[in-house]
């Protein structure tokens, strides 16, 4: 596929954030939500929006013990993803984030 | 001392020994789900108790999913879900 076609078609993706822990649970969907904007404004769309909550990580990051962490499974194109892993990581309460291509696209 | 450093070779030639029979990778079979670096549970089976992944001697697995394994120990190690160092219990 060439660099053009890949612009314009839509693949699934799978985006782990982990959230500050001082965070709210109940602020956290909301916040997601805000987030998730910018893929659907781009004509994609928010397959699922799973929530783990509070878990303790594997390692301290930024000195604390525990992550709220959450999953995010997209149908969208590559450029939207990349946006919304900018603005993810652009935020002072995410802490970290990864984006997965979903096996089978 | 030099009784210990005897004995770590043995341990060692053990390990070397315990050579999987061909066609044993589990991750080959029809029904294997595919490797998921979120299921951390699944993934501690190839890591050892200090965190560093298991050669593919001993979890037996092919090539092609030994190294999907361990991207997916990589990928966890980052998202804190399966440590990078661990001491010994």
């Amino acid at each position: 596929m060439s660099p053009e076609e890949v612009g314009d078609c839509m693949r699934r993706y799978e985006v782990m954030v982990i959230l500050d822990p001082d965070l709210e649970e109940r602020t956290v969907a909301p916040s997601l939500e805000t987030f998730l904007n910018v893929v659907k404004q781009d004509g994609g769309q928010v397959d699922k929006v799973d929530i783990w909550g509070r878990r303790r990580m594997a390692y301290e990051i930024n000195h604390k013990p525990e992550g709220i962490y959450a999953v995010l499974e997209v149908t969208s194109s590559p450029a939207a993803v990349a946006e919304l892993d900018r603005q993810l990581n652009l935020n002072e309460a995410v802490i970290r984030t990864k984006v997965t291509r979903s096996a089978g696209t | 001392m030099a009784n210990d450093r005897k004995k770590e070779r043995s341990n060692k030639r053990a390990e070397l020994k315990r050579i999987p029979k061909p066609g044993a990778c589990i991750f080959c079979k029809d029904d294997a789900q595919p490797i998921d670096y979120k299921e951390t549970g699944m993934l501690r089976k190839y890591i050892s108790d200090r965190g560093k992944i298991r050669a593919r001697r001993v979890t037996g697995c092919c090539t092609q999913h030994q190294r999907e394994i361990a991207t997916a120990v990589k990928n966890a190690r980052e998202m804190a879900l399966l440590p990078y160092t661990a001491t010994v219990r």
